[in-house]
């Protein structure tokens, strides 16, 4: 009690900042204290040195070793821009290249819905999670069975994505056996744009899939103008580590550089796989990769908008798998994100909410909850795979909605303490422990007017007391991800697509 | 400790140095270069596989140890007669048309020529036609393709319509593997054999031509 005292006369004379006549004169023109800033939890990995080490180890791979760029549109280009070749399609890249393409991209790159609302502004260490693409298999809902994926799984992940708070855009999460595989990307952008209005990260083969993709995404957003101002797609591509850039993968690059649909091009360099086992030199061998794909980007489409970052997991030294619950990669995008704050500057790519799990277990929750939050507290930009299972091979409608409760629980975290004369509470613990005999905090105002802000409330964790739970069907967190998945699917209504629009894209099915 | 036993233990631990010491003294000694071969280099290659299977090795581990029988073999080569040295069988390996990725393939490929099989690595991207001219020029014994990407496993369907329709289909046993494919794939497109990873495929390898 005493001391609760001390702790009030202490702020007293804090907040007096004014003469104590002037104070009584004039109460209504007092000067108010400052307010104290909430710290919010922050992961740091690298010190600048480090950071700076492993860039100029990129740069060295470019200059030195060299890359072999297949495309030869792209090779020419980098030519005449200054790259020196080495022999055949093996380039070498003077670093003054990796300068001008950081300085002309954009530091800032906002996603749109459909609907051309502002959803994603990819700045300031903003965090937003989504899906993945092209899992083999899936989960069945109502079986729990692993089996290929159809086109109708495609279309249930994007309706769950579209209903869960947590989750802001939509992979594909499925390479479908019932759809002609020759155009299967365009098939899945069409079945992604019907079952859902939150931003698209979407794959392509070459330069000829992609231009139907970009005419789907044409017609959605009303013009190419229209698009190209509020973008709701960004395309992923992959170089091959280590160093090899295929034709194919760099058409799409140059296309979405020309039509400026944002892109990510994180190649595997993945420890001890596609890059050297040491996790500094796979990310210096991933990061050089996508600075070849930074400059051809730059080259072709001068502040086109670049999502920064490789993707480096591990190769798992046992059954060989690219693991996507191991906590090296989750390290590494860390470390990226204080590469980003130190150098580059460009928001970054990152996977998080996965698993090597064969089924939803608690092996699968461990792993998804250590990269959802770790993500996070290092602040990595655009964060996909949540809902794989099965080191990718295997979607799971189940994980992505356990996700999103993981999700908040890591950004309840990520919030830290606010800390003011409301939340310090003085007068409240003073009723309560002064009060009248039976004076409890829940039955105090304080509590019914900040509990809601104050607390995080679980939606699917279970805290219920034994006997409510037993009682409600004794369910572990994998059954009741599975029934909320499914009241999802059943309630949740995508606002639909305007008749003309959807008769449009079934046009350009139909003329595949 | 018979030279021979530490041969075996030197290959297991991928000692590669002492390994080819080891084999010089023992091609000095007189030694059958058969004998070296089997029960020196095969039996180590042997356990290394059990071992790796049971989770009691890593990858790196085993690909040194198949190393080490491989620089062993360098010596031991030149004491057989054409044609005289044993071969488990010959296989023609690579990855399918359209997929670039070889990291699994080059796993199983290594892997099986440490096991005592004979190679021919056709590399990335590779048409069904060169699978079938290879089959026919080499006749293998066993055709493995491997694929990533699912986009990329109908190159594994056209490859065996090509044998089939060369005619050759019966002659070569057909094994797939990679991540997106499956056992029931593999008997959708009338291949001989599936193997989910590298170690079973030398497993498979064995089974389909009725090594013990």
């Amino acid at each position: 009690m005493r001391q609760m005292q001390d702790l009030q006369l202490l702020k007293r004379k804090r907040c007096s900042a004014l003469p104590e006549t002037l104070n009584i004169a004039n109460k209504e023109r007092i000067m108010k204290p400052l307010e104290i800033p909430t710290f919010q939890p922050r992961l740091k990995v690298l010190n600048r040195d480090q950071a700076l080490a492993i860039h100029a180890s990129a740069l060295e791979i470019l200059d030195k070793t060299g890359f072999r760029m297949e495309h030869p549109g792209a090779r020419e280009m980098l030519v005449d821009a200054g790259c020196l070749i080495l022999n055949n399609n093996w380039l070498r890249m003077p670093s003054y290249l990796v300068q001008n393409a950081l300085r002309s991209a954009p530091t800032q790159i906002t996603l749109y819905d459909q609907k051309g609302n502002k959803t994603i502004p990819l700045t300031n260490g903003n965090p937003f999670y989504g899906t993945g693409s092209d899992a083999t298999f899936t989960l069945d809902l109502e079986t729990g069975e692993r089996r290929r994926a159809v086109k109708k799984d495609v279309g249930n992940f994007a309706r769950l994505v579209d209903g869960l708070e947590n989750i802001s855009f939509a992979m594909s999460m499925g390479n479908p056996e019932d759809v002609p595989i020759e155009n299967i990307y365009v098939y899945v952008f069409a079945e992604m744009v019907k079952n859902t209005n939150k931003p698209i990260v979407f794959i392509a083969d070459s330069g000829k899939d992609i231009a139907k993709i970009y005419d789907i995404a044409c017609q959605v957003a009303g013009s190419e103008d229209a698009l190209q101002r509020k973008p709701f797609i960004l395309n992923y591509s992959e170089a091959i580590s280590p160093l090899r850039f295929p034709e194919n993968v760099m058409e799409r690059l140059m296309f979405c550089a020309e039509k400026k649909i944002p892109v990510c091009f994180p190649s595997g360099s993945n420890a001890g796989g596609g890059a050297p086992v040491t996790l500094a030199g796979a990310m210096a061998l991933g990061i050089a990769e996508n600075l070849v794909g930074l400059v051809v980007h730059q080259l072709v489409g001068k502040g086109s908008p670049f999502l920064f970052g490789p993707n480096v997991s591990t190769l798992d030294m046992k059954s060989s798998v690219v693991s996507y619950g191991c906590p090296e990669w989750s390290l590494t995008q860390a470390a990226l994100a204080d590469m980003r704050d130190e150098i580059y500057g460009l928001p970054i790519w990152a996977f998080a909410g996965a698993s090597d799990a064969k089924v939803m277990d608690a092996q699968a929750g461990a792993e998804a909850m250590f990269s959802i939050i770790t993500a996070l507290l290092s602040r990595s930009n655009l964060i996909h795979d949540v809902g794989f299972l099965e080191y990718g091979s295997t979607s799971c409608l189940e994980m992505v909605t356990m996700a999103n409760e993981l999700i908040s629980m890591s950004r309840f975290f990520a919030e830290g303490i606010p800390v003011t004369d409301q939340t310090l509470a003085f007068e409240a613990i003073e009723r309560v422990a002064k009060g009248e005999p039976g004076s409890i905090f829940l039955t105090d105002d304080h509590t019914f007017e900040n509990f809601m802000q104050s607390l995080f409330l679980p939606q699917l964790l279970d805290r219920s007391r034994y006997d409510s739970w037993k009682s409600a069907g004794a369910m572990d967190f994998y059954n009741r991800c599975n029934l909320e998945t499914k009241r999802i699917l059943s309630e949740h209504q995508v606002i639909p697509k305007p008749d003309e629009v959807l008769k449009r894209i079934d046009e350009i099915l139909q003329n595949l | 400790m018979s030279d021979i036993k530490a041969l075996n233990e030197a290959v297991i631990k991928g000692d590669i140095q002492t390994a080819v010491s080891l084999t010089q003294n023992a091609v000095d000694a007189g030694k059958k270069a058969q004998e070296i071969l089997d029960q020196g280099l095969i039996a180590a290659m042997d356990k290394v596989g059990e071992k790796f299977a049971s989770g009691e090795m890593f990858v790196p581990q085993m690909l040194r140890s198949a190393k080490a029988m491989q620089e062993c073999m360098k010596l031991i080569k030149p004491q057989f007669q054409e044609g005289d040295l044993t071969s488990k069988g010959k296989v023609v390996i690579g990855t399918v048309k359209g997929d670039l990725h070889d990291i699994g393939k080059n796993l199983v490929a290594m892997m099986m020529e440490g096991a005592g099989f004979t190679i021919t690595d056709l590399g990335v991207d590779v048409s069904a036609d060169t699978f079938v001219q290879k089959a026919q020029e080499i006749e293998p014994d066993i055709l493995a393709m491997s694929a990533l990407l699912s986009t990329t496993m109908p190159g594994m369907r056209e490859t065996i319509e090509t044998l089939q329709k060369a005619g050759i289909k019966d002659k070569v046993m057909v094994m797939i593997g990679g991540a997106p494919v499956t056992a029931n794939f593999a008997s959708e497109i009338k291949a001989d054999a599936y193997a989910p990873d590298a170690g079973s495929a030398v497993i498979e390898a064995k089974k389909v031509l009725g090594i013990t």
